[in-house]
């Protein structure tokens, strides 16, 4: 009894303290400047991304090397749709999540329903992602090869110009929000439960009964829809759909982040995209060509020295009390 | 549609021995790889930096020293060292955790990647051929430094080969691979096994890098492609299977030197990229791949 008053307690006090962050960010505005709200844009859509990446990386164990792919993919379809077709922004988004759930389920199944080890895996899916990459880079009649698909601005809702900088910032606050907010809702239900236990010992969770393949093929396409949204939602920001966002340094990057954030800690991945766009765009200023470099040698302290990522160090210190 | 073109004896010599000399660079990196992936089962991210940093070493030494040889050989043996130094640093460590031993190589490869980035800049550079011009093969004339990798693919082939098949290093390898425990037991050094293994697929991946300089020229991530195709060759032809490595590599070096006849290179190349999804879900053990290898 004492252990589930604890949880809920715990749980509760984990959910108003997350109020204070979306209040920071969604007064941001207030007092930024233009241009460090439109990379505040970018660093809330990746953090999103990051998001999505840890259900399949952290919370399920999948190891994809193919997250770019669905972020492009997600970046195509609402550019394909407004820039060839002319139809509504809108109609981007469900199409996004459509045929990246769909592809993430025909190119998940296989792997996950035959239980491919780790390294394969990683293999399989780095071989569809440059599949991916270089297809939208070929194939010129679809896709616009290596001139991507420009312009789209965002469209004006309800006499507001979501194509200016501060509407598209709380839009995009908005959609990150709530997508952020009902995957947390997600993996704190029983099925998060269920995941956590699937990647402990996935053996036993099949002897009680569970279809544990289905769990992974669930979280697999979820992981891929999110990054999908991230992307539609991406896109805007700059502009035009091209090859670059689903290169394979966008996947290393987004890697990065979840791990210096944390593996499976849900708000580590965000906090680690959103610090190290910022940081990026800052360097940008002083350094150039030295975001990577950093990037790259941290990555390497965290994986040899604190494996745990950021919210391990911040457990690990609080523990330590 | 494409029709299908009429290939002169010569046309058809000069793509024959394209997808040779290609198929044996492709060979170099993966041999690196699967020594590597077959004995210790790790994805060594890194070995596109390697490959990168093999083909940089050779051109700066090669430019101070005016000799092609000169630059191969300081840097293969450099690229040898830092492979010992990062083994014995940190990757020793990570052999039980596949996971965080491929993020770590990734890792490695990025900084490595960057740092040739940041000091040499992104555009390719030439290396001038030890043997410039050309042979005339069947009336075509095909440039000396493309049979000079063929030859060298071919050493390298059977000298590996005969490394792992004839000595006692090579059964060592066989040894700690299959069995790590009961080789251990009967004397095998395995952690020295592992280092020799690893400096090995380094040496390889710089000897890929600095022979391929003069044909495709240098730049910071000319190893990244390699080394996905390499990986690809290394699942179809069986993780750990020498044999398996060389017999695809050569397969993929004739397709992609032919198939760009019928289709855009481009789909050549997602063509071998779907065969080997297929192959890692059907057949994850390759042409060659024998269980006991890997797993």
């Amino acid at each position: 009894m004492s252990a589930v008053t604890e949880l809920r307690q715990y749980f509760t006090e984990t959910k108003r303290w997350l109020l204070v962050p979306v209040v920071l960010l969604a007064l941001l505005p207030l007092v930024s400047e233009q241009y460090f709200l439109s990379i505040a844009t970018q660093a809330i859509i990746l953090g999103l991304f990051a998001i999505s990446v840890d259900i399949a990386l952290g919370y399920v164990g999948l190891f994809t090397l193919a997250p770019a792919a669905f972020f492009g993919i997600g970046a195509y379809s609402v550019a394909k749709l407004v820039v060839d077709y002319g139809s509504s922004f809108w109609l981007g988004f469900p199409a996004a999540i459509v045929i990246a759930a769909v592809i993430a389920l025909l190119i998940g199944y296989g792997p996950i329903k035959r239980r491919i080890g780790l390294v394969y895996f990683v293999l399989f899916t780095l071989a569809f992602g440059v599949l991916v990459h270089d297809f939208t880079y070929t194939a010129t009649w679809l896709t616009g090869g290596s001139n991507g698909l420009g312009y789209l601005t965002a469209p004006t809702v309800f006499g507001i110009d979501l194509s200016r900088t501060v509407p598209y910032y709380y839009f995009a606050l908005l959609g990150v929000v709530v997508v952020a907010g009902l995957l947390y809702w997600v993996l704190s239900s029983d099925y998060g439960d269920v995941l956590h236990a699937t990647r402990q010992n996935e053996v036993r969770m099949r002897y009680l009964g569970y279809d544990t393949d289905r769990e992974k093929l669930i979280a697999w396409v979820i992981s891929a829809t999110v990054s999908a949204i991230a992307g539609a939602m991406y896109v805007a920001t700059v502009g035009i759909a091209s090859p670059s966002l689903m290169a394979f340094s966008l996947t290393g990057e987004v890697t990065i982040w979840v791990v210096i954030g944390g593996l499976g800690t849900f708000f580590g991945p965000f906090i680690a995209a959103f610090a190290l766009t910022v940081f990026e765009s800052y360097l940008g200023s002083v350094l150039p060509e030295g975001y990577l470099l950093i990037l790259g040698a941290l990555f390497i302290v965290f994986v040899f020295v604190l494996p745990d990522g950021l919210i391990g160090l911040l457990q690990r210190w609080r523990d330590g009390e | 549609m494409y029709e299908l073109p009429l290939l002169t004896s010569s046309q058809f010599v000069t793509y024959l021995l394209n997808g040779i000399s290609q198929g044996m660079i492709i060979f170099l990196v993966a041999s690196g790889l699967t020594l590597i992936f077959g004995l210790i089962g790790l994805i060594n991210f890194a070995h596109g930096a390697l490959v990168a940093l093999g083909g940089y070493g050779t051109l700066l030494i090669a430019d101070a020293t005016g000799s092609f040889w000169a630059g191969l050989a300081g840097a293969v043996v450099l690229v040898a060292l830092l492979g010992l130094v990062l083994e014995r640093s940190v990757l020793h460590r990570v052999y039980e955790r596949p996971l965080l031993g491929f993020l770590g190589t990734f890792g490695m490869y990025v900084v490595i990647e960057e740092l040739l980035s940041f000091r040499f800049g992104d555009q390719t550079r030439q290396i001038a051929a030890p043997f410039p011009g050309t042979v005339n093969v069947m009336g075509a004339s095909y440039p000396k430094h493309r049979f000079l990798i063929i030859l060298v693919g071919a050493v390298v082939a059977i000298g590996i080969g005969a490394l792992l098949s004839y000595t006692r290093l090579g059964m060592e390898i066989h040894a700690t691979a299959t069995e790590p425990d009961t080789a251990e037991i009967l004397g095998v050094d395995s952690a020295r096994v592992y280092t020799l293994t690893f400096v090995i697929g380094a040496s390889l991946a710089a000897l890929a890098g600095g022979l391929t300089g003069p044909v495709t020229s240098v730049s910071p991530g000319m190893g990244m492609s390699y080394m996905i195709l390499a990986f690809l060759v290394i699942i179809v032809g069986g993780m750990g299977s020498f044999k398996g490595s060389l017999l695809v590599s050569l397969i993929v070096g004739q397709i992609t030197a032919f198939g760009w006849l019928f289709f855009q290179p481009t789909y050549v190349r997602l063509g071998v990229f779907v065969a080997a999804m297929v192959f890692i879900l059907y057949k994850p053990r390759g042409f060659f791949g024998k269980p006991e290898v890997f797993e």
